[in-house]
């Protein structure tokens, strides 16, 4: 086969049919902003009415439930900050670097992100574990029995399921790390 | 207004070809390749306003493109199936079978190539200017020429051998 032949065939390949107006994609993109945007608008206010809470609190009524509330939201907004400084990092890299230079990048970014994964993450997800048994006896004097025991088991059940996410999410991207370290 | 003619130009100019980029990258898995073909232009209209003309706007796209088919995480876990609706269909019967084990073939052959290397043969598959690759990947133009015999070399004989 002489090796013009490898062009021919490949040009046998499927040209791209169905291709989506420019139109639709530029809708989609601002879509994608718009989403962004509230994202973070909804992530500084938390951040923002975390902090006046706190400091409003931190010498009148103080207790147990404020110091909960404050640990669960505050290792919460720690971590999906750390999520979006993240990804908005690896974004700009993407648009600017070479196919090696990315390469190297990502090698670097997804060893940061084991040690995210497998220092921070758990921190984060134990804090949010104390804070919400220090909110459960507040719960317990404060609801029904019933519904005591339904916030019991949805919170455990949620953090169980929260657990699999990113335990999954840990090996994806350790897998991924493996593949770009073999090549 | 003008702003939305100069990406539908830039988009009918470079979609096609940013889409088979990405079949390449996907061993013949069009959804795929079109999700990552959408992706691309997504980030080419966001990022519109940091592109600072450094480079060709050719380059611009195709680094995005590749960069996005390299960073998707679902290759990990995945391996991508063969399409098996790789060629055009307006072949005969006889001929659509040969051609179609010919570029499966081909695909498997690409999918064991290194990464930057299945980036190089495909953008020159796509008849992309070597200057353009060489930007792209981010060699010199010396070693690029090199290292693109080399690789199609490998491919031929990958291909002609079946393995």
């Amino acid at each position: 086969m002489e090796n013009d032949k490898l062009t021919q065939l490949w040009n046998q390949n499927k040209t791209n049919s169905a291709i989506k107006a420019p139109e639709a994609i530029i809708k989609k993109a601002n879509k994608q902003r718009y989403g962004q945007f509230i994202a973070i608008t909804v992530m500084s206010l938390t951040v923002l009415i975390l902090l006046i809470y706190s400091i409003y609190n931190i010498n009148n009524r103080w207790n147990n439930f404020t110091f909960g509330l404050v640990l669960m939201i505050s290792s919460l907004t720690f971590r999906v900050v750390l999520e979006f400084v993240s990804l908005y990092k690896k974004e700009n890299k993407l648009i600017s670097l070479d196919n090696i230079s990315f390469k190297k990048y990502l090698k670097r970014h997804y060893k940061l992100r084991l040690t995210v994964n497998y220092l921070i993450t758990p921190i984060c997800y134990i804090i949010y574990i104390i804070g919400f048994t220090k909110l459960l006896p507040y719960f317990k004097k404060e609801f029904s029995e019933g519904f005591y025991i339904y916030i019991l088991i949805s919170g455990i059940v949620s953090l169980l399921v929260l657990a699999i996410i990113i335990v999954r999410d840990i090996l994806i991207e350790s897998n991924f790390l493996k593949q770009l370290k073999i090549e | 207004m003008n702003l939305q003619k100069e990406f539908t130009e830039i988009y009918n100019a470079y979609a096609s070809k940013v889409f088979r980029l990405c079949l390449g990258y996907a061993s013949g898995n069009e959804e795929l390749a079109k999700e990552w073909q959408q992706e691309t232009f997504i980030k080419v209209w966001q990022h519109r306003k940091s592109f600072k003309g450094k480079s060709s706007i050719g380059t611009w796209i195709y680094r995005i493109a590749v960069n996005i088919c390299m960073a998707d995480l679902r290759k990990a876990k995945l391996h991508t199936p063969i399409s098996d609706k790789l060629v055009d269909a307006t072949t005969t019967e006889p001929e659509f079978i040969k051609k179609e084990e010919q570029l499966e073939q081909m695909y498997r052959c690409i999918n064991q190539l290194t990464q930057n290397n299945k980036t190089i043969i495909l953008m020159q598959l796509e008849e992309i200017p070597q200057s353009v690759i060489a930007e792209t990947v981010g060699l010199t133009h010396g070693t690029l020429r090199t290292r693109l015999n080399r690789i199609r070399q490998s491919l031929l004989k990958c291909i002609t051998n079946g393995k």
